[in-house]
């Protein structure tokens, strides 16, 4: 809210510097966001008098004004047509620069010389009125400075509202934090009020058929008023404030509405059928079309402002165009009322139509002071637009309110705070907030709020604004001797491992948004009943390519390949730790927690000491080995038993341990790659883990060294293609009893030397026994055994070559 | 033995000369000063000459054992220097091997720079659902349906009673309708609001603080927060509470630091106040405690809550927030 100091000086005495005033406001909880003088440099323009004016012999549209400028006389051409001789008048002379920058410079215009530029009130950044050359008033004499002449410098404080304190939306709520802050009294406008003999309630009636809608309404009338422009002053105050001036009597009403917090709304009296007001709900179904000349859809919860015959305002929110103000309009019917918050809240919320009045009743405004605002406005109508005052108001309160009492109890409040404030003090700092203080005893007080303070209704709030102006920063800084609560934090302590593995193998984090498009189901060839269907869709997405929740991390890590391939980065180790949203028959998805990571383009790059390697399916199948590894999860299996959306069903698998789905690695698969604009090749690994959680040991379990020597033997294998690896490495464990430590692969050949059919094994056994030193005989024995039995369950044959069999 | 003395030193000699490698001169060594060596052995038989040579040839033993020790010595200098010469042909400048290095997200590392502060501190990190029932993210912290209130937080809905939570607050309820006083929890996570530009995203990271015990107090809500500030932007950071609002906080405060840009003076990142906002906190309000069954007399506690990126984006100077997550692989590379 845009606040202006001038406007807040005839409320309360302010000693303070400007950017004083907004520290303090800040540190009271009105934060000033902004400050801005105002009319700054208007100092620089000069009061001029029109002595003459001629039209410009060479150009129809321009005229030549000789003026008085105190100190002589000056001629400026001006394309204005509004003003006439003897009019006082902004004058910029040469070398003046205006608010937006503009450097005024001695010209010729069509071979007259132009000695200085005359100004609208627009060019000089004080409205936004473009009509002509500002008129000053007479009272003023050519040669006056202008700011000074005008008294045009001002500051605007820029205030940020909390939702809590609709009470400061206002010149007088502002004011009034300011005085309690400062210890100065606020003073309200004074009300003269001169009446005509006319009763008012011989002229209009007030009829509130929703008392719980509608507690306040009160009228005043105003006959014979002459509809035209605001002053200056006026146009002015609303214009810092960011309201668009209308006439005189409209914008009264939004002056008062600034000054006071009191929406009112002014009808053209004559357009009332019946000369009545009926407060009342309107019907489902009905239309009515407000101020903006947009049809408003209306339903059995708006409360509406009817005459007669039908609604002529949406209350609360806008006046209708079938009562509105024109230059026609001979007497207006003011309406200053108090409105239901809630049921204001939800037909502004439901006709997405929000208003400066609105803004207010929906927050809760003084319903006390629903009255005075009515007469601040009458006393302005009249003093600005003319026109004779019926005489008293229409004021329907069928239940006045009543002065709620809260007991504060000064330790309390300390015991909150920190602090040991006497109770004298609190009282002060509520009784200067316009409180009204009993001491009950030396503990307790009772306190009643005034009206306009609506957020406070309990003993916490007092504490709150006992806080406020004892100072946020004078409470003493102390430690909590903190007790911790105790919850299980494996899961924390995992995703912590499992980071730091995958950070010292290269890869790095990524965090994309959760929201996804649908499409990704199809893109990665989700079947119908797929889990990578079962989305949680956002009501109001930001846009459709953000529209459902994942089910899966694998549409981001491809996203993000794209962006950075576009980028012309193609080599990359990229994870991310995060939760798929599975859309399931309660209220809320299950949310899963998983980690999924990926490999694409080079593996290694041509070095002075490497080779240049592409990613392939095992190099993420170590990461996968690694990372479980690293968790104690030695049995983990990578199965190809179901196929897994996205993955190519030729190079993928799935990894359980202890019967528990924990994972899957795999091949992104061509048309996955494709549907992301792709071309190279991707690998990714997917750990799931909450069935992981449970398999992970926390405890380490030492294992004695070995004693005795390990004895190596090597079997060099030709099998059938079909044979896997795992096949042969349960044998040796098998037939191994126990002797055999650990089993290598350290070569596979499929080539020229051997059929198609085939390929070649080199398998490396370590043998070693806990208890005593292996003999040769007992190893080879061993050895002869797995051999026969690799041959007889796989049909395989040794091959020929020196390795077979000899130690290393 | 006068002969074999002066003999055995020529040999040696001689065999020093053609010493091109640093074992065979240990082993020539070896050989001969070595404790089973020949001039060793030569020398036991010092005893078997008459007691008048002894004198005599002890001495002269002695220098040709001085001579020889000089002498191999000298060698070995002298490979050491070849030695030398033959490292320098090596390009110490050529890149190392090296490993692929990863790095964590900025957020993550700021997330955990945060919690880690407060655990130390004796809170505990807790996590809950992102998805989430509008009476936790609303309604149980005292903002029931039209409530103005809500208005500070545009929401994300899923159906008309779940929305995805545009704060991690929700976390205190559910921890307090699950544990009794105290609670001591911090609570990261991702939060939503649909909002877009260069300043808001509409994913973002929050982390959440609670603390509920006999007697908690807003000195000691002053006093977490400003350990924290130290502990996060440097001991002598300045900081100030000043009056807020939070329907689930009274009294509220937000909490400012003096501006890490400009120190104060004023510049575009704090808007020319000097000061930057970094945390929302306040007293839990006691119509929260009522909501979860807290007896409201008996306790208090604070709650504060801070946005992950901001304070990410003070500590690094980056100030498009979208770049977090875009990962641009050099962007991710630089944390
Ligand atoms: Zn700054």
């Amino acid at each position: 809210m845009k606040v202006s100091l001038n406007w807040l000086k005839e409320f309360v005495d302010i000693d303070q510097t400007p950017a004083e005033l907004a520290e303090s406001l800040t540190m009271a909880g009105l934060e000033v966001e902004g400050l801005e003088h105002k009319a700054q440099n208007l100092n620089d323009l000069t009061v001029a008098r029109i002595l003459d004016i001629k039209l410009h012999p060479r150009a129809d549209r321009l005229s030549i004004c000789q003026l008085d400028v105190g100190k002589g006389e000056v001629s400026v051409v001006c394309g204005a047509k509004n003003m006439s001789k003897g009019d006082l008048v902004p004058l910029a002379l040469p070398g003046t620069s205006l608010p937006d920058g503009m450097l005024i410079k001695e010209s010729k215009i069509r071979d007259e010389i132009s000695q200085g530029m005359l100004l609208a009130e627009d060019e000089m950044g004080l409205t936004d009125d473009h009509t002509g050359i500002m008129i000053l008033p007479d009272n003023l004499r050519p040669g006056q400075p202008l700011s000074d002449a005008m008294d045009l410098e001002d500051w605007i404080l820029d205030i940020t509202l909390t939702p809590n304190r609709i009470d400061c939306a206002s010149i007088v709520g502002i004011a009034r934090d300011i005085g309690a802050l400062t210890n100065k009294k606020i003073s309200m406008p004074e009300i003269h009020i001169e009446e005509s003999d006319t009763l008012i309630e011989d002229l209009a009636s007030v009829t509130i058929l929703d008392s719980q809608g509608c507690p306040r309404y009160t009228v005043g009338l105003v006959e014979g008023v002459k509809i035209g422009p605001s002053p200056f002053w006026m146009r002015y105050r609303l214009h810092v404030s960011g309201i668009r001036s209308i006439n005189n009597v409209v914008d009264i009403t939004n002056y008062v509405l600034m000054e006071l917090g009191q929406p009112l709304h002014a009808f053209d009296y004559n357009l009332l059928a019946d000369r009545q007001i009926v407060v009342k709900r309107a019907e489902n179904g009905q239309i009515f079309t407000t101020l903006d000349e947009q049809p408003r859809d209306l339903d059995d919860q708006t409360l509406m402002i009817c005459d007669g015959e039908g609604p002529v305002a949406l209350a609360g929110i806008m006046g209708g165009l079938n009562s509105e103000i024109t230059e026609k309009s001979g007497t207006v019917l003011i309406e200053s009322a108090y409105f239901n918050p809630t049921m204001i809240r939800r037909s502004s919320k439901r006709l997405s139509l929000s208003t400066e009045a609105s803004y207010r009743f929906e927050r809760g405004i003084d319903i006390g002071g629903v009255d005075f605002a009515l007469k601040r406005s009458l006393m302005l109508i009249k003093q600005l637009a003319g026109g004779n005052i019926a005489r008293g108001i229409i004021d329907c309160y069928p239940e006045p309110w009543s002065t709620p009492k809260i007991i504060l109890r000064a330790n309390r409040a300390n015991e909150i705070l920190g602090t040991s404030i006497g109770i004298k003090q609190m009282a002060d700092y509520l009784f200067s907030l316009t409180m009204a203080v009993k001491v009950v005893d030396q503990n307790r007080m009772e306190v009643s709020p005034p009206s306009f303070r609506v957020d406070i209704t309990r003993e916490a709030d007092l504490v709150e604004e006992i806080a406020r102006l004892f100072g946020y920063n004078n409470i003493p800084i102390t430690l909590p001797a903190i007790r911790p609560t105790e919850e299980d934090i494996s899961e924390l302590v995992l995703r912590d491992r499992i980071k730091a593995i995958l950070v010292g193998m290269g890869f790095s984090e990524i965090i994309t948004y959760s929201f996804i498009s649908p499409k990704s189901a199809d893109i990665l060839g989700a079947g119908v009943n797929s889990n990578l269907r079962s989305f949680v869709k956002l009501l109001n997405p930001l846009s459709k390519d953000q529209s459902v929740m994942r089910t899966s991390l694998i549409p981001g890590l491809l996203s993000t390949v794209r962006l950075n391939s576009l980028r012309g980065q193609n080599d990359l180790r990229i994870f991310e730790w995060g939760k798929t949203y599975i859309k399931e028959e309660e209220e809320l998805p299950q949310e899963k927690q998983v980690l999924a990571a990926l490999i694409t383009g080079m593996v290694s790059t041509q070095k002075w000491y490497q080779e240049a390697r592409d990613a392939d399916l095992f190099d993420i199948k170590g990461m996968a080995e690694n990372i479980l590894g690293e968790l104690g999860i030695d049995k983990a299996e990578y199965k190809r038993n179901s196929l897994k959306e996205g993955l190519d069903p030729n190079e993928y698998a799935r990894i359980s341990s202890s019967g528990s789905d924990i994972g899957a690695i795999g091949k992104v698969s061509k048309e996955v790659m494709e549907g992301y604009g792709l071309e190279k090749k991707a690998y990714v690994l997917e750990i799931y883990i909450e069935p992981l959680l449970p398999l992970v040991s926390r405890v380490k379990q030492f294992t004695p060294l070995a004693k005795f020597p390990s004895v190596r033997r090597d079997i060099s294998i030709i099998v059938n293609r079909s044979i896997e690896s795992a096949m042969l490495i349960s044998i040796v464990k098998g037939i191994g009893k126990g002797l055999v430590e650990s089993v290598d692969i350290f070569d596979i050949y499929q080539g020229k030397q051997i059929v198609p059919q085939e390929k070649a094994l080199a398998l490396g056994i370590s043998y070693r026994s806990k208890e005593r030193t292996l003999t040769d005989n007992e190893v080879n024995n061993i050895h002869e055994e797995i051999i026969e039995e690799i041959r007889r369950q796989t049909g395989g044959r040794l091959r020929e070559g020196p390795k077979n069999g000899n130690p290393r | 033995m006068k002969d074999e003395l002066l003999e055995l030193k020529t040999r040696v000699l001689k065999k020093l000369e053609s010493v091109a490698e640093r074992s065979d001169l240990e082993k020539l060594r070896q050989s001969y000063l070595g404790r089973k060596g020949f001039l060793t052995l030569l020398l036991k038989r010092l005893e078997e000459l008459p007691k008048e040579q002894r004198p005599a040839i002890g001495r002269l033993a002695n220098q040709v054992k001085e001579e020889l020790t000089e002498e191999f010595q000298s060698v070995s200098d002298s490979l050491t220097r070849k030695d030398a010469k033959e490292v320098s042909a090596l390009d110490i400048t050529l890149p190392g091997r090296r490993t692929p290095t990863g790095h964590l997200h900025p957020i993550t590392q700021i997330t955990e720079e945060i919690c880690t502060i407060f655990v130390k501190l004796g809170f505990q990190v807790v996590q809950g659902p992102e998805v989430e029932l509008d009476y936790y993210n609303f309604e149980a912290l005292n903002m029931p349906k039209d409530h103005p209130a809500r208005d500070m937080q545009d929401t994300f809905y899923i159906s008309d009673n779940v929305v995805l939570r545009t704060h991690t607050s929700p976390m205190q309820i559910r921890i307090m309708e699950n544990t009794s006083p105290p609670v001591s929890i911090v609570a990261p996570g991702k939060v939503y609001r649909p909002d877009s530009d260069i300043s808001h995203t509409p994913m973002f990271h929050q982390v959440e603080g609670l603390l509920v015990d006999k007697g908690v107090s807003f000195g000691d809500l002053k006093g977490t927060l400003t350990t924290f500030a130290h502990q996060m932007f440097g001991p002598d950071t300045d900081l100030r509470f000043r009056p807020s609002f939070f329907p689930f906080t009274e009294p509220s405060a937000e909490v400012d630091i003096r501006c890490v840009v400009c120190q104060g003076k004023g510049c575009r990142v704090c808007s020319h106040t000097g000061w930057l906002e970094i945390l929302g906190s306040g007293m839990v309000d006691p119509e929260v405690f009522k909501i979860v069954g807290y007896d409201v007399e008996s306790i208090s506690g604070f709650a504060f809550g801070m946005g992950v990126e901001r304070i990410a984006m003070l500590k690094s100077g980056l100030d498009d927030i979208r770049l977090f997550f875009e990962n641009d692989i050099r962007f991710l590379q630089q944390f």
